[in-house]
C-alpha cells in the first residue's frame, strides 16, 4: 500500500472529533498525517497544502447552515492550482454526496459514516470486513438446561398431573391426531403431501374440502403464483451475506431476539424474514390466521390470506425455511387450535427449529375445547420430541385477565407433559401490563419489579430456558412509533437484566391493527432494541425489594393451583373446572372441536 | 424551482397548516443507499413537495429504511400559519 500525505482540518468552530479520529486511524496505517487546529481559516489551509503537497485534503464541517468556508476553500485551492495534484474530501452531519459535488469536492461523507469507510476511500480499496454474518452460529435456546424441577412440592404435583393426563390421553384420539398421523406417514414415506387426500379430507371441515376441490370458500384466501416465488428466489439469491447486522445483541450471548411475522402472504413473509435478519433478529415466529385454529384441516400450496396471519401450509413453511439464513431460528406456532399436531409435523418436516404448544392457554384463551386440545397437545409434544423441536409455552391468557400464577401453573403442566415424552419446553412468561397487574397495582411504580419477579419465580422452580413474549411490553405500546419502539427497547433491557434466554419483540406497529406490520416498523424496533442492548452491555437494571415479595406470592399461587389441579383425573377436567382461570377472570373453555375426541 | 413552488407554493392551500416540515417514511426495495436516496427524493418531488432532503437512510440486504423531508416553512420565509389567526382556522 502506498503511503499517502494527508492534510486534515475541521472548518468548524467546535466539532473536530470525527476528523481527529480519522487522522489517528490513518496515522496508525502508516500515512503521513497533519491535522490542523479546528476552525483554521481556508487561506491558512491552502498555504499549508501548498507547502505539504498532500494527496488528500480532508475537511469536516458539522454545522449545516453555512457552507461558506467550504466554498471558499475550494475557490482558493483552484486559484492556487492545487486541484490537479490534491483531492478534496468533505465530511459532516449536513454533508450529502450530492452536496459535496455541488460544492466542488471530489467526495463527500455524511452522517453515519464510519472511520473505516473514509480510510478505505482514501486508500482506494473497498471496505472488506470479515462478514459478521458468516460468524453467526445457529443458537440452541435449550443448551445447558437440565430441566430439573427444583421445587420439591411443585415437582411431585407436576409429575402426578402429567402421569394421569398422559394415561388418559393415551386412550383417546381426535381428527387432528389422525390427520397428523396421515401427514406424518406421507411426508416420511413420500416426502410430499396429498397421497391419500380422500382419507385426509374425510377428517376436514367442509370449507377445507372445498379448497382442495378448487372452490375456495374461505373469503380472502388465494394461491400465490409460481412466478412470484421464482422472482422472489432471484431477488433473495442476489443478497450479499455480508450486508447485514449480525445480531442486535451487544456483548452478551443472551437474550436472542425474535420477531413475529404473518403478513398474510408467504412472499411478503419472506421479505419480513429477510428484513428482520438483515437488521439483526436471531429468529422469526410464524403466525397463522385465527380461523385456522377453529378449522379442521390445513390448506396446501403457496397460499395467502388477506386477513390476520398467513395460512400454515407445508409449502409456505418450506419457503420460509428455504429463504431464511441457516443461522436464523424459525418457529411455527401450533399451540391453540384444531391443527396443533399436524402443524408440528409440518414444521418438523419443513425444517423449522421451534414450535409452540400450550393446551391450557389454547383452551381458555384460544377458543379450543379443553378435552380436544389436551389430547392433541400430547400427540403434538410426542412429534416435537421426535423432531427434536423445542416448543415454547405462551401464557397469553394473562392478557384476558387470568392471574399470572394461574397462567404459570398451566405453563408448568404443559412443560411437564413435554418432559414426560422427551420434548424440550421453553417457558414463556409475558413481560406485560396485564389486566390483573393493573387491577392489583403491581406496576404502579415501575415495569421492573413484577417482570423480574416472574422470571425469578420460574428460575427457582425449574432449570429451564425462559423466553418472554409475545411480545415483550404487551399492553404498553401505543400507535406512536417512537413510544412503541422505546417501550419495547426498555422491556428488552429489563429482560436482559432479569437474565432471560430470548425475547420476542413487537414492531412499532404493535398497537396498529389496520393492516400487516410494515417493514419500516420492523426495522425501527430492531434498531431501538439494538441501541438499548448496546447501552446496557453487561450492566444490569436492579429491581427494588418488591420483586422478591412478588416472587414469593407467585410461587405460593402456583403451588395452590397445582395442588387443586392434581385432584382431577386429567388436565382437561381441571381446565373445565376453572382451576387455571375462572370465567370472571376471562378464562372461557373453548368450544371448537367439542365432542370430537373418541376412544382409540 | 421545485414542483411545489411552481404550483404556487407548497405553503398555500392545505399545506399552510403544516408548522414546519413534512417527513415521509418508508422502506424501499432498492439495491443500495445511492438508489435509496435518488428514489426517495423522486417520491417527494412526485408529490409536489419542495426541497426534498434525505434525513435518514440505512441500507442492508433487501432494501433501505428511509426518512425524507420537505420543509413547508423555512426560517426566513413568512410562516404560512400566521395567517390562520389566534384560534386557528377550520380546514
Amino acid at each position: 500500500m502506498r503511503k499517502l500525505k494527508l492534510l486534515l482540518v475541521a472548518l468548524d468552530p467546535a466539532h473536530d472529533v470525527g476528523i481527529r479520529l480519522i487522522g489517528k486511524k490513518l496515522q496508525e496505517r502508516g500515512h503521513e498525517v497533519v491535522v490542523l487546529p479546528r476552525d483554521t481559516a481556508p487561506e491558512e489551509v491552502v498555504r499549508k497544502a501548498l507547502e505539504m503537497r498532500p494527496d488528500y485534503v480532508l475537511v469536516s464541517r458539522t454545522i449545516g447552515y453555512d457552507f461558506d468556508p467550504l466554498v471558499r476553500l475550494i475557490e482558493l485551492a483552484e486559484a492556487a492550482g492545487l486541484r490537479q495534484t490534491t483531492k478534496f474530501v468533505v465530511g459532516g452531519r449536513a454533508v450529502r454526496p450530492e452536496l459535496a459535488k455541488e460544492l466542488g469536492y471530489d467526495a463527500g461523507f455524511g452522517p453515519s459514516t464510519r472511520v473505516e469507510d473514509v480510510v478505505a476511500f482514501i486508500e482506494g480499496v473497498e471496505v472488506r470486513e470479515v462478514s459478521p454474518a458468516l460468524k453467526r452460529e445457529k443458537p440452541d435456546i435449550t443448551r445447558g438446561y437440565t430441566y430439573e424441577i427444583r421445587d420439591e412440592e411443585v415437582r411431585s404435583l407436576l409429575l402426578e398431573i402429567a402421569r394421569k393426563t398422559l394415561a388418559w390421553a393415551e386412550r383417546r384420539t381426535s381428527p387432528g391426531v389422525e390427520r397428523a398421523r396421515l401427514v406424518f406417514e406421507e411426508l416420511r414415506t413420500y416426502g410430499r403431501r396429498g397421497v391419500d387426500m380422500k382419507k385426509y379430507l374425510s377428517l376436514c371441515d367442509d370449507r377445507v374440502v372445498a379448497f382442495y376441490q378448487g372452490s375456495p370458500e374461505i373469503k380472502g384466501v388465494s394461491v400465490v403464483g409460481e412466478d412470484e416465488v421464482g422472482s422472489l428466489s432471484k431477488m433473495v439469491g442476489a443478497y450479499d451475506p455480508a450486508r447485514r447486522v449480525p445480531t442486535v445483541r451487544h456483548t452478551t450471548g443472551k437474550p436472542l431476539v425474535f420477531t413475529q411475522f404473518g403478513t398474510g402472504c408467504p412472499v411478503a413473509d419472506v421479505m419480513a424474514i429477510k428484513v428482520s435478519e438483515a437488521w439483526g433478529a436471531d429468529g422469526v415466529i410464524h403466525f397463522g390466521p385465527a380461523w385456522e385454529a377453529r378449522t379442521e384441516g390445513l390448506l396446501s400450496g403457496y397460499v395467502r390470506y388477506s386477513g390476520d396471519g398467513t395460512p400454515t401450509t407445508f409449502e409456505n413453511i418450506k419457503l420460509y425455511a428455504r429463504f431464511k439464513d441457516s443461522t436464523t431460528l424459525l418457529s411455527v406456532r401450533a399451540h391453540r387450535g384444531l391443527n396443533t399436531p399436524e402443524t408440528v409435523v409440518l414444521a418438523g418436516f419443513a425444517g423449522a427449529e421451534l414450535t409452540k404448544v400450550n393446551p391450557v392457554y389454547g383452551s381458555i384463551g384460544g377458543g379450543t375445547d379443553p378435552e380436544r386440545l389436551v389430547v392433541d397437545a400430547v400427540a403434538s409434544l410426542k412429534y416435537a420430541a421426535g423432531f427434536s423441536l423445542p416448543y415454547d409455552i405462551p401464557t397469553n391468557e394473562e392478557l384476558a385477565g387470568v392471574p399470572p400464577h394461574k397462567a404459570f401453573a398451566g405453563m408448568l403442566v404443559s412443560a411437564a407433559l413435554g418432559l414426560a415424552v422427551g420434548a424440550k419446553p421453553v417457558l414463556k412468561p409475558l413481560a406485560c401490563l396485564s389486566p390483573h397487574i393493573i387491577l392489583q397495582g403491581y406496576m404502579e411504580d415501575n415495569y421492573v419489579d413484577y417482570n423480574f419477579a416472574k422470571v425469578m419465580a420460574l428460575r427457582e422452580i425449574i432449570d429451564a430456558p425462559i423466553w418472554p413474549g409475545e411480545p415483550i411490553g404487551f399492553m404498553t405500546h401505543s400507535e406512536d412509533r417512537v413510544q412503541s419502539s422505546l417501550t419495547t427497547a426498555v422491556h428488552a433491557m429489563i429482560m436482559l437484566s432479569a437474565g432471560v434466554d430470548a425475547v420476542t419483540i413487537a414492531s412499532s406497529d404493535e398497537a396498529y391493527s389496520g393492516g400487516p406490520i410494515s417493514l419500516m416498523a420492523r426495522v425501527d424496533t430492531l434498531r431501538a432494541v439494538k441501541e438499548a442492548l448496546r447501552a446496557l452491555g453487561r450492566a444490569r437494571i436492579v429491581p427494588t425489594e418488591a420483586a422478591a415479595k412478588f416472587k414469593e406470592e407467585l410461587k405460593d399461587g402456583i403451588r395452590r393451583v397445582l395442588k387443586e389441579a392434581a385432584y382431577y383425573d386429567n388436565l382437561a377436567e381441571a381446565i373445565y373446572s376453572e382451576v387455571f382461570g375462572t370465567k370472571e377472570e376471562g378464562a372461557y373453555p373453548g368450544r371448537a372441536g367439542r365432542n370430537t375426541v373418541t376412544n382409540r | 424551482m421545485s414542483q411545489g413552488s411552481q404550483r404556487g407554493g407548497s405553503s398555500s392551500g392545505v399545506f399552510k397548516y403544516v408548522a414546519d416540515a413534512i417527513d415521509l417514511e418508508f422502506f424501499l426495495v432498492v439495491s443500495d443507499e445511492e438508489e435509496a436516496r435518488k428514489v426517495s427524493i423522486e417520491i417527494v418531488r412526485s408529490l409536489g413537495l419542495p426541497d426534498p432532503d434525505v434525513v435518514f437512510v440505512e441500507s442492508m440486504n433487501s432494501g433501505s429504511r428511509v426518512r425524507v423531508r420537505s420543509y413547508i416553512n423555512r426560517v426566513g420565509s413568512r410562516y404560512s400559519w400566521l395567517s390562520l389567526g389566534g384560534g386557528g382556522e377550520k380546514a
